[in-house]
């Protein structure tokens, strides 16, 4: 009925107005909104995603497709029913205590997001304690840390720990990343899963999730 | 024969022109006075309070254009860095340039495998101590964020391991007021006493702000303790274009400059008249793998821009970069990438100038890579002094002598040639100029290959004058304090 070319098109050049204008037509037409998000929107967003990981565009070009893939999704928001899958996940992510680096880790968020995803970001410089605490409070699907310096690593560890302790530690995937951390770094403080770059963060986290 | 010298000119690069510097100042200046900035740190917070800054919510700070003057000119003009020795081998003033090497590389090259690994502390004293026996490298700083040392005492580890290894100067970090404290006693103990090195500084710490225009408590703590001991200090942000600050050159500059001048502000109410090494770092964000780079042509303009701002405006001493890469090998790429930014540096005429020997957006660090920028420098050296004009270069007598000599004549033998080819000619030691056969038969080796050789020679030949067996004791006393 409706193939979605316009507003997938729309997406693929960041074109907001356009991309709002798409969507309305859509459920004027009669689209469910679960149908616009999935067949529309997401998958306009794998494609961009698909041209970012060829190096066929830049990140600020695949950042605005994500932030339109956003506001078409907040314009749907009302129109979900229940039982919809509206997210692919909950992701919550910080850089670890001790660390003030945060320029990765806000990339791999709104990337994150642009996929479907849904974030609580809680910033820079983040103890165990308060990974525990929220996640207690938010029941993510995933935890992120993030960290910069060798010097935080082992705070990476040391939330992990934490996290089994309170009990929640099998409740969650834990994937990390930050410049010096590597894929044997996570298998030795029992995180799930690591990802060099934002790009790869979001196929790692869908992989986690079992999803595509 | 009596030369008369012809006044000479030594290239120069400029990059803005007066309205260009007056006009990013102004936009610095608004971002202090307008958008302000937070200040995470409660004494600096008050000193700025009383100094006359309004402060919104808790710790969100707007600075009066005034308090920059005042700091701009209690500031030195020249800041002198000493070697261990106590001899004044880095004046950074005016026209000077000094090259050494960058911080906390995670991973290096390995100089007899060739494999990039994790970083020790050995390699923080193998670097120190090439340094230490190249001609053209004027401070060491660490290249080694080991993964072999305490991790709560990483920088005073790196520090011991350099003080070891050469004589030189020392650019150093720190992570805390506790282990800039164990540095400076360090310090202190080389060269005998707290005026000994307020006299003769030999250190200078790094440290950095946040872009955009945050000030963490630990940062500050730091600085503080350096603006009170009169220790050399610089804090560039991450104002890199597209990441820590806009896109746009003039905008990243302006922010970095903001942040500076909040940095020397501070800097100047907690020590007024100590020295305060000016200037942010403005990369870029790289905008397919998001890397900030170490190679690219952005950040040697933004430096040169920064050196005409200071010609112009700031007449304070400037930090900056050069000789590194984002190459992942000491590769054709790296080679061009740090003789673009050695050259352009000293063509600005840059002051302190760091980083040489980074591969990887400075995630990895390369003895050959320092070796090979060595001869770069001396290369951009010969370039910069640019041509004596005296009777004595003219050569007319040589001319003379030569087209009018016995057939068969030429330069090569007149006495002309003898008495000037040291200095009239760049003499390379590692750039490869010989003929095809006698390159062959030394073993075809690359440049990289020589670089290997070179440096494993000067690792084993350097002498460094050791420390006295007390000053290694009392290192030893500070490592083993917890
Ligand atoms: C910008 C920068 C800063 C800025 C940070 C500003 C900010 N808001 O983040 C400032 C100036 C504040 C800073 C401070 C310091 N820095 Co710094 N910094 C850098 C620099 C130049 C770039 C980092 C960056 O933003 N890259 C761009 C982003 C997009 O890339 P990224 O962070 O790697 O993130 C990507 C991946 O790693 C991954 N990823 C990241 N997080 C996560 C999380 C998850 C869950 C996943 C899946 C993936 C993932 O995906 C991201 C997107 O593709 C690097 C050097 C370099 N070229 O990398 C040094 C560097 C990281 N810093 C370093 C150091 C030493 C420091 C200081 C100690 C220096 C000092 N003198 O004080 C302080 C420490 C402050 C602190 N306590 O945290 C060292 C670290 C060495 C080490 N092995 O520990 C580096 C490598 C530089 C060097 N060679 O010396 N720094």
């Amino acid at each position: 009925m409706n193939d979605f070319k316009a507003l997938s098109e729309a997406v693929n050049k960041g074109d907001n107005k356009t991309a709002l204008v798409e969507v309305q037509k859509s459920l004027d037409a009669g689209s469910s909104a679960e149908e616009i998000l999935n067949k529309g929107l997401i998958t306009a967003m794998n494609e961009v995603g698909d041209k970012f990981s060829k190096g066929l565009i830049f990140v600020p070009q695949m950042l605005r497709s994500a932030k339109t893939m956003q506001e078409c999704t907040n314009l749907l928001q009302p129109f979900f029913q229940e039982g919809d899958i509206t997210s692919k996940g909950k992701v919550l992510i910080g850089t670890v205590k001790g660390d003030l680096h945060d320029i990765g880790k806000n990339l791999v968020s709104m990337m994150l997001e642009g996929a479907g995803f849904t974030i609580t970001d809680l910033g820079v410089d983040i103890p165990p304690e308060k990974f525990v605490e929220k996640t207690k409070e938010v029941k993510p699907d995933i935890i992120g840390l993030s960290a910069l310096l060798s010097t935080t690593m082992p705070a990476m560890a040391q939330t992990i720990e934490a996290l089994q302790k309170a009990g929640l530690r099998d409740q969650v995937k834990i994937i990390i990343g930050g410049a010096p951390v590597t894929e044997k770094y996570a298998q030795q403080i029992n995180a799930d899963s690591y990802a060099p770059d934002a790009g790869s963060a979001v196929n790692k986290a869908k992989a986690l999730l079992g999803i595509s | 024969m009596k030369s008369s010298e012809v006044p000479g000119f030594r290239p120069r690069l400029k990059v803005l022109n007066r309205e260009q510097v007056l006009a990013i100042h102004s936009a610095a200046l608004e971002i202090l006075e307008k958008t302000g900035f937070k200040m995470e740190h409660p004494g600096a917070l008050r000193m700025l309070l009383n100094a006359g800054c309004k402060v919104s919510g808790q710790d969100w700070v707007r600075l009066p254009v005034k308090l920059v003057e005042d700091a701009l000119r209690s500031a030195p003009r020249q800041i002198d860095l000493y070697d261990q020795k106590g001899n004044k081998t880095m004046p950074l003033v005016n026209g000077n340039y000094f090259y050494g090497t960058g911080s906390d590389a995670t991973f290096t090259v390995d100089i007899e495998t060739g494999q990039r690994r994790r970083s020790t502390l050995k390699d923080a004293a193998n670097f120190a101590r090439l340094i230490d026996g190249l001609e053209n490298m004027d401070f060491a700083m660490s290249m080694s964020n080991p993964v072999d040392a305490p991790i709560e005492d990483i920088y005073v580890y790196v520090f011991a391991e350099m003080i070891k290894n050469t004589n030189k100067p020392i650019v150093c970090i720190a992570d805390s007021g506790r282990d800039i404290a164990k540095i400076y006693q360090i310090a202190c103990q080389v060269v005998g006493s707290e005026e000994a090195l307020q006299q003769k500084p030999f250190i200078l710490n790094y440290s950095e702000a946040i872009s955009p225009l945050r000030f963490p408590e630990n940062v500050m703590e730091r600085l503080i303790f350096c603006a009170e001991k009169k220790i050399p200090v610089c804090l560039p942000s991450g104002s890199n274009a597209g990441g820590g600050a806009p896109i746009t050159l003039a905008g990243a500059m302006a922010l970095g400059i903001a942040e500076n001048l909040i940095g020397l502000v501070v800097h100047q109410l907690a020590g007024k008249g100590s020295p305060f090494l000016f200037g942010p770092n403005v990369s870029t964000l790289d905008m397919k793998s998001t890397i900030v780079s170490y190679g690219c042509p952005e950040w040697s303009l933004t430096q040169a821009a920064l050196a005409d701002m200071r010609d112009e405006l700031y007449g304070l001493p400037i930090w900056a970069y050069a000789g590194a890469t984002d190459a992942k090998l000491m590769d054709a790429q790296a080679g061009a990438e740090a003789m673009f930014s050695i050259v352009t540096a000293m063509l600005s005429r840059a002051n302190l100038i760091h980083d040489v020997g980074f591969l990887e957006y400075g995630s990895t660090s390369s003895l050959e890579m320092v070796t090979m920028a060595n001869e770069l420098v001396a290369m951009s050296r010969f370039f910069t002094a640019g041509i004596t004009v005296n009777e004595e270069t003219m050569a007319l007598e040589a001319i003379e002598r030569v087209a009018t000599g016995a057939p068969g004549s030429i330069f090569l033998m007149d006495d002309h040639t003898f008495e000037h080819f040291m200095q009239a000619q760049f003499l390379p030691k590692l750039l490869d100029r010989s003929r095809y056969d006698s390159w062959e038969q030394s073993g075809s080796f690359d440049l990289y290959k020589r670089c290997n050789i070179e440096a494993k020679r000067i690792l084993s030949e350097q002498q460094v004058e050791p420390k006295s067996t007390e000053v290694l004791k009392g290192i030893e006393q500070i490592l083993q304090m917890r």
